[in-house]
């Protein structure tokens, strides 16, 4: 039988929660500093969360010359992209100061960043509205295990398939957190000053185009632990309504959009016409939101289905994205067109507009508010990655991660900070991480779910009213009363519970969000049919937290 | 759902790597040491299974769903 067995507890500096791209450069940076460094995932590290099996694109400043090349000119642009609802102050320190840094690193350790080997050279593209090149066409492949090795030979002690429930708070500062091992049913208790957030994206929580909602774009082994974790802790989370969509391969969960529209694909109805210029005057080459956007209409108004379409790129452009993109950011991605018979040099490719989920992506204004310091609102408490609003694509995620880590061991070395834990909280942590064990087992995971993706789609998804969010909010409420009969027998399933808890926590946080937000902004991501303009005096961000168990909301200007 | 990650158990060393890098923990070894896919409705398709696989003898085979 699963039980909790033995305890476990572990002290350390700095504890890291997820072993991503940003979680593990975190580790790194703090145990540069000579500290005792603990980086715990549910996963193994080697190959988990959205690197798992590899990304393509480094979004990198090179300062090369040009002027888009240059922090001034990636601000302005990023600015733009967030329409001002990111602290361009945070992303100068997190990002544009040290990606050229981090580039040079990644080189060092064996990442092949320059793919073009005849020249020895960078391969850049420019997607998303950028003023210029800023992805470089990389290989990822092996990023994940070469930087998790890194880690270990740092000293950074990893800690493999724990999954982490809760932090433990001592008066207002974080002071650890508790999980269990998900094979064998250890107890797992960290005792550590400084505790970094950085479990990724939130993914699953929609229902999926293909009926597999494992078949997810971003990683759909993410599910906001650190946002409601953090939540809970009392921190603020920013622009929780914000739900978003990308165009992925019909029923194929591949983010291959960026490799497309940064090759000069078109995207294309079935009358043949390249819409998207209909909806967005830099068509293809808009910001993300524009895309699916313009898909929906499309769909809506009967000129579906619609089409990714390289067949005018030359030999050599058609042979890089085979080669070098598609395939390197979703291993599988040649498996799916050649099961499906597909040879993109002659054929269209079929799109879909996913699932919605709050994904790690360029552009997110979602999720765990943080200040320069990648510090949140509670003290002890940081958050990088996908989880936190800064910047958060790989090359993001990996340049937060980093200052995260020196954020929180800089505050270590700075004050010592006493550490000791209330057994008694400990106590009630630990049991409600076993809890759903001891439950009646009366209601599978898997529809527990389904049903939570059902009430999203249908009155939180595209489109949104004040009566249809309301509904939402009823139907959320209906759930959360089943989770008394949702039990768990394993590890793995009990780990699925605990991420259905946490998912259905985050729906109510968007669905609230939505509520109050009166207007549309971002596309299909808060549109709003009863308030279908974008509207100068919602150009403002919501936070929300509780504070000593009530729900709180406030407006907070967005940045000049 | 039919079974997306076909492992040739004729290939397979049992070195146990597609367990230990599955990010999602569908991957488990039988009483006899094989590796086989516990979970196949929760598979992501990403590939990381057999990416660093020694034998090379992992296959992605899409259900219906997909294609
Ligand atoms: C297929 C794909 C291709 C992509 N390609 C690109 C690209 O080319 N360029 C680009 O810029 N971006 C790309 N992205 C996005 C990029 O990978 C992410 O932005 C980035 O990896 C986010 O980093 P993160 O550390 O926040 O999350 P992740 O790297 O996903 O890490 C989160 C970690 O947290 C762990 N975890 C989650 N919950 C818990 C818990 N409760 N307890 C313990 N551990 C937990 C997970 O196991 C995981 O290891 C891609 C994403 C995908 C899915």
């Amino acid at each position: 039988m699963f039980e909790s067995k033995n305890e476990v507890v572990l002290k350390t500096d700095v504890l890291i929660i997820g072993g991503g791209s940003a979680g593990t450069m975190a580790a790194l940076a703090a145990r540069k500093k000579g500290l005792e460094v603990i980086l715990v995932d549910k996963a193994n590290i080697n190959r988990s969360g959205c690197g798992a099996a590899g990304n393509d694109h480094f979004m990198a400043v090179l300062e090369s010359g040009p002027d888009w090349d240059t922090p001034e000119a990636f601000l302005a642009w990023y600015k733009r992209l967030t329409q001002g609802l990111v602290d361009s102050k945070v992303v100068e320190k997190v990002f544009t100061s040290r990606i050229k840094g981090l580039v040079e690193y990644l080189e060092n350790i064996g990442i092949q960043m320059r793919i073009d080997t005849k020249n020895n050279d960078f391969i850049r593209t420019k997607s998303f509205a950028q003023p210029g090149e800023y992805f470089i066409n990389f290989d990822g492949r092996s990023l994940k295990p070469i930087v998790s090795k890194e880690a270990e030979e740092a000293g950074v002690k990893c800690v493999r398939q724990v999954y982490i429930t809760d932090l433990i708070k001592q008066e207002e500062r974080v002071i650890g957190a508790v999980g269990f091992n998900i094979r064998n049913g250890d107890s797992y208790i960290f005792e550590a000053p400084a505790v970094i957030l950085a479990t990724g994206n939130v993914s699953r929580m929609y229902r999926n185009p293909s009926g597999l909602p494992f078949n997810a774009w971003h990683s759909p082994y993410n599910n906001g632990s650190a946002q409601a974790m953090a939540y809970k802790a009392g921190a603020d989370l920013k622009n929780m309504e914000f739900v978003n969509y990308t165009l992925t391969p019909k029923n194929f969960s591949a983010s291959a959009l960026n490799a497309i529209v940064g090759m000069g694909g078109y995207i294309v109805n079935s009358l043949g016409e390249r819409y998207v210029l209909k909806y967005h005057e830099q068509g293809e080459q808009g910001p993300r939101w524009t895309m699916p956007w313009g898909t929906y209409w499309e769909l809506k108004e009967g000129r579906g289905p619609c089409y990714f379409d390289v067949r005018h790129l030359s030999d050599e452009a058609i042979e890089h994205l085979l080669t070098h993109l598609l395939p390197v950011d979703k291993n599988t991605f040649m498996d799916y067109c050649n099961q499906k018979g597909l040879d993109l040099k002659k054929d269209l490719l079929e799109i879909q507009i996913c699932e919605g989920q709050l994904p790690a992506f360029v552009g997110s204004v979602t999720g765990i508010h943080i200040d320069e310091n990648c510090l949140t609102t509670v003290p002890g408490l940081y958050a990088a990655g996908g989880c936190a609003v800064s910047i958060c694509n790989l090359a993001g995620s990996m340049a937060v991660g980093g200052a995260a880590g020196e954020s929180a061991a800089d505050e270590i070395l700075r004050d010592r900070i006493e550490v000791k834990l209330d057994q008694e909280k400990i106590a009630e942590l630990k049991a409600r991480a076993f809890e759903p064990l001891k439950r009646a087992n009366e209601l599978e995971e898997s529809r527990f779910e389904g049903k939570l993706h059902q009430i999203m789609a249908d009155y939180v998804g595209i489109g949104r009213t004040k009566l249809g969010l309301e509904t939402g909010l009823e139907e959320l409420k209906k759930l959360n009363d089943l989770t008394s009969i949702l039990g768990a027998t394993d590890g793995h399933v009990l780990m699925r519970v605990h991420e259905a808890q946490d998912m259905l926590l985050l729906a109510e946080l968007i669905t609230k969000g939505a509520l109050t937000r009166e207007e549309s902004r971002f596309g299909l991501s808060h549109y709003r049919g009863d308030y279908p303009d974008t509207n100068p005096e919602w150009h403002v961000s919501l936070h929300q937290s509780l504070k000593d168990g009530v729900p709180m909301m406030k407006k907070v200007a967005a940045y000049k | 759902m039919e079974n997306p990650v076909k492992i040739d158990l004729g290939l397979c060393n049992q070195c146990g790597l597609c367990e230990f890098n599955c990010p999602g923990d569908l991957i488990y070894s039988d009483e006899a040491g094989n590796p086989y896919l516990k979970y196949p409705e929760e598979c992501w398709f990403c590939g990381a299974c057999r990416m660093d696989c020694p034998k090379n003898c992992i296959e992605i085979v899409f259900p219906m769903e997909v294609l």
